[in-house]
């Protein structure tokens, strides 16, 4: 449960320290990126969920859909196509049904621990 | 979640790496909004009025600063040309006094024989007379307390304590014309030295260096205030 969350402490401090520069013209190819990075965690932790994990699928997703996602945006910056906003909502619309996916998993998760704790101290009575 | 042991490291690094990447997006991000190009208008209207402002304040200060150095650069140069005067006015009483050497134009009078003490007194009062303006007998410069003075105990005509060598020269400052005829009046000084046959020779001449006197003595004076 704690893993994700001190992985990404970890990696805030580190990039924090690093301070690597970034021009600005890139900066908005990074952006889409990180979407796509953001997108590929929660769906690694939805899969948990689901118990359809696969270490493969995450790390390849992972870089694969961040490298794309700024690809595609340079791509259509370079043809005068809006491309990243295809990335934006792609990613965006997944990253918000993931994140509903897991809200959802962890509520009825501490409903039945609640349950189930419930019933025990029932039972010691 | 209790059958998949093996997903700790893999969503560890990916989170690890969303971290990363989330910092070095923000940090940019925060740069390029920085960037002058991507300030609201009013705010660079205000950043332009608060320079242009900072400017005004500045170019006033400096118009200050320039005014007050010209003020003091004029101070300076008046009292470089105070200084000036002064050393002129000091060099032209030194001169009068005769304790710097000079030079200038005027006559040398030679005379060849030996003449009565009067008699030099008289060749040089006729001098000063005619405007001389410094005058020196045999190198020795004649000052306002200059003793002409027959000796004694050495048996010469004397100034200020030296025996005068003859021949001797006689050097006169001044106007060549004045001096020459102030010397050859009728009834003068030269018509009296020529009842004894003694003609001494006049020459005019147009640049005579003359040494300086020894310093006056003033240990008992003082200056009265001038009105």
């Amino acid at each position: 449960m704690w893993v994700p969350i001190l992985g990404l402490v970890i990696g805030l401090v580190i990039g924090s320290v690093l301070n690597v520069p970034i021009p600005g013209a890139y900066a908005k190819y990074l952006s889409i990126a990180v979407l796509a990075a953001l997108d590929s965690a929660f769906g690694g932790v939805k899969s948990i969920f689901d118990e359809k994990f696969n270490a493969a699928i995450l790390l390849t997703g992972f870089f694969t859909n961040a490298l794309l996602a700024a690809l595609l945006a340079y791509l259509g910056d370079q043809l005068g196509v809006d491309l990243y906003l295809a990335a934006v909502f792609a990613f965006g619309v997944r990253l918000f049904q993931n994140l509903a996916i897991i809200r959802r998993e962890l509520l009825s998760r501490w409903i039945d621990n609640r349950k189930i704790a419930k019933a025990k101290r029932d039972n010691h009575d | 979640m209790t059958n998949l042991k093996n997903w700790q490291m893999p969503v560890f690094i990916t989170f690890l790496l969303l971290g990363l990447l989330i910092t070095v997006q923000f940090r940019s991000q925060q740069n390029y909004l920085r960037d002058l190009p991507q300030q609201k208008t009013e705010d660079l209207i205000l950043m332009l009025k608060k320079t242009n402002t900072k400017k005004a304040e500045l170019e006033k200060e400096l118009g200050d600063l320039e005014r007050q150095h010209r003020l003091i650069s004029t101070n300076v140069s008046e009292e470089e040309t105070l200084i000036k005067q002064l050393r002129q006015d000091i060099t032209r009483q030194k001169m009068a006094l005769g304790i710097i050497p000079v030079k200038g134009p005027g006559i040398t009078v030679t005379i060849d024989t030996p003449i009565a003490y009067f008699d030099m007194i008289d060749i040089i009062n006729e001098l000063w007379n005619s405007q001389a303006e410094a005058i020196a007998i045999n190198n020795h410069r004649v000052s306002s307390w200059s003793k002409i003075y027959w000796s004694e105990q050495t048996r010469a005509l004397t100034i200020d304590g030296e025996a005068v060598a003859f021949p001797c020269t006689i050097k006169a400052t001044g106007d060549p014309e004045k001096l020459d005829s102030g010397l050859h009046l009728s009834g003068g000084v030269l018509d009296n030295l020529d009842i004894y046959g003694i003609n001494p020779k006049i020459k005019k001449e147009k640049e005579l260096e003359l040494h300086a006197a020894n310093q006056p003595n003033i240990e008992h004076l003082k200056a009265t205030p001038t009105p």
